[in-house]
């Protein structure tokens, strides 16, 4: 299996401290290359991608590629996933912006999230043909640090809604629901769909939150 | 019996399993183990090796559904069979020792395969789940077989995840059940929610 240590370290950092960004790849080659990774692996997968084709595809020599990521193939392929996560993250974050209340929240971060995943081209590649290169890090004990990853994320805009207390389990609970529905996809729902998560998080969320004045704070981020 | 047979090897398997993990257990160990040629081991499982692994983590995995159904065969009602079901899984797959010893050393050989199975296991849960359902007074607008698959999709999400829940705390157990199980469920005593 490839690079699993580097990419717990990703998650179990995030988990711990997931409002601090890693360093971004700041330079234009790493960019590039990453980029040029993450389109071979939707094309090929992870197995077939050779450092070759990643430096063809980013239009530059093997020679930059290893000076730009001298651990090889496994710490591009970290990097790549270091850059999807905070991709995600921070188009989640957006997204939430435009919520406009509980419901909303809610429903914005199943839907968002679960399109975000359905729609990615490697991230589906990889879950139909290698799978096995994908779910050890969302399975057991590393889904416990992807769901510490998810709450810290959402939490905060649960707050204003049901509290400091309720809002981490809020965003836990959503964010089981989500993965579930979207990874596992039944005849049940299209967790894509508004109208559909609409009705699941009316019947089955909302009646289990406690939720506290009308009027709340606005979130941390609207106050700076 | 064929049947007799199979399930003899299957659970010599998990025995070789345990002793060597998936990655290293042999079509040569099971036969051996079970007390079969390997030839009968083929005649059952034509797909070889990659077959029987298939199989033993199928097999598992339907005893411990099992014992779980077995656990919970005493509750009353809805709440208190969710409560047993969800302290018992933790408790069960914490102290899994082949389960904990592959998902350590070869989690790659056992996911895509336990993937599989528990999108199968998740439309038993549904039907395991019906007659409790049915059992209940279901608030204004829950659909059975939503709700059954709800519940099964969340059941399945705890067991071997508990995030930031304590399973082993049945007090703990009791809230997680009541907030995100029943509240959208089942209507309450005095009609209110």
């Amino acid at each position: 299996m490839l690079s699993s240590t580097l990419v717990d370290d990703d998650l179990a950092r995030r988990a711990v401290a997931p409002a601090s960004r890693l360093t971004e790849a700041a330079s234009g080659a790493e960019r590039r290359v990453v980029d040029a990774a993450l389109r071979c692996i939707a094309r090929w997968g992870l197995a077939k991608t050779t450092l070759d084709d990643i430096a063809r595809e980013a239009a530059c020599s093997r020679a930059t590629v290893y000076r730009t990521f001298p651990g090889g193939k496994d710490t591009v392929v970290a990097a790549v996933v270091s850059a999807e996560i905070d991709r995600f993250l921070s188009s989640l974050e957006t997204r939430l912006g435009q919520a406009d209340g509980l419901e909303d929240l809610l429903v914005a971060a199943v839907t968002h999230a679960a399109g975000w995943l359905q729609g990615h081209d490697a991230l589906q590649y990889l879950l139909r043909n290698e799978p096995e290169v994908v779910l050890p890090h969302v399975a057991f004990r590393h889904y416990d640090d992807v769901l510490a990853t998810a709450v810290g994320i959402v939490s905060p805009w649960l707050v204003p809604h049901v509290g400091p207390a309720e809002a981490p389990r809020a965003a836990e609970w959503i964010t089981r629901l989500t993965v579930s529905y979207a990874m596992s996809p039944g005849a049940g729902l299209d967790p894509t769909d508004d109208q559909s998560v609409r009705s699941v998080v009316r019947t089955y969320v909302l009646p289990g939150l406690r939720t506290t004045v009308q009027t709340p704070a606005p979130h941390p981020h609207e106050q700076e | 019996m064929a049947l007799d047979a199979r399930e003899r090897i299957l659970e010599a398997t998990f025995t070789c399993v345990a002793r060597y993990g998936l990655g290293k257990t042999t079509v040569e160990d099971a036969a051996r183990e079970a007390g079969v040629s390997r030839a009968t081991v083929y005649r059952l499982f034509p797909g070889g090796r990659d077959e029987l692994l298939q199989g033993v983590i199928a097999w598992e995995v339907r005893r411990f559904f099992t014992r779980l159904a077995d656990a919970v065969v005493d509750a009353t009602d809805f709440a208190s069979m969710l409560e047993r079901a969800l302290l018992f899984a933790h408790r069960a797959i914490r102290d899994h020792a082949v389960l904990q010893k592959v998902l350590e050393t070869e989690p790659e050989r056992l996911l895509p395969t336990l993937t599989v199975e528990s999108d199968r296991i998740l439309g038993l849960i549904q039907v395991f789940l019906r007659p409790y359902l049915e059992a209940e007074r279901l608030r204004p607008g829950v659909d059975p077989a939503i709700a059954a698959e709800y519940v099964a999709r969340l059941v399945l999400s705890y067991i071997g995840s508990p995030g930031g829940w304590d399973l082993t705390d049945p007090a703990e157990v009791r809230l997680l059940v009541e907030r995100e199980f029943l509240a959208g469920i089942v209507e309450r005593p005095d009609g209110a929610g």
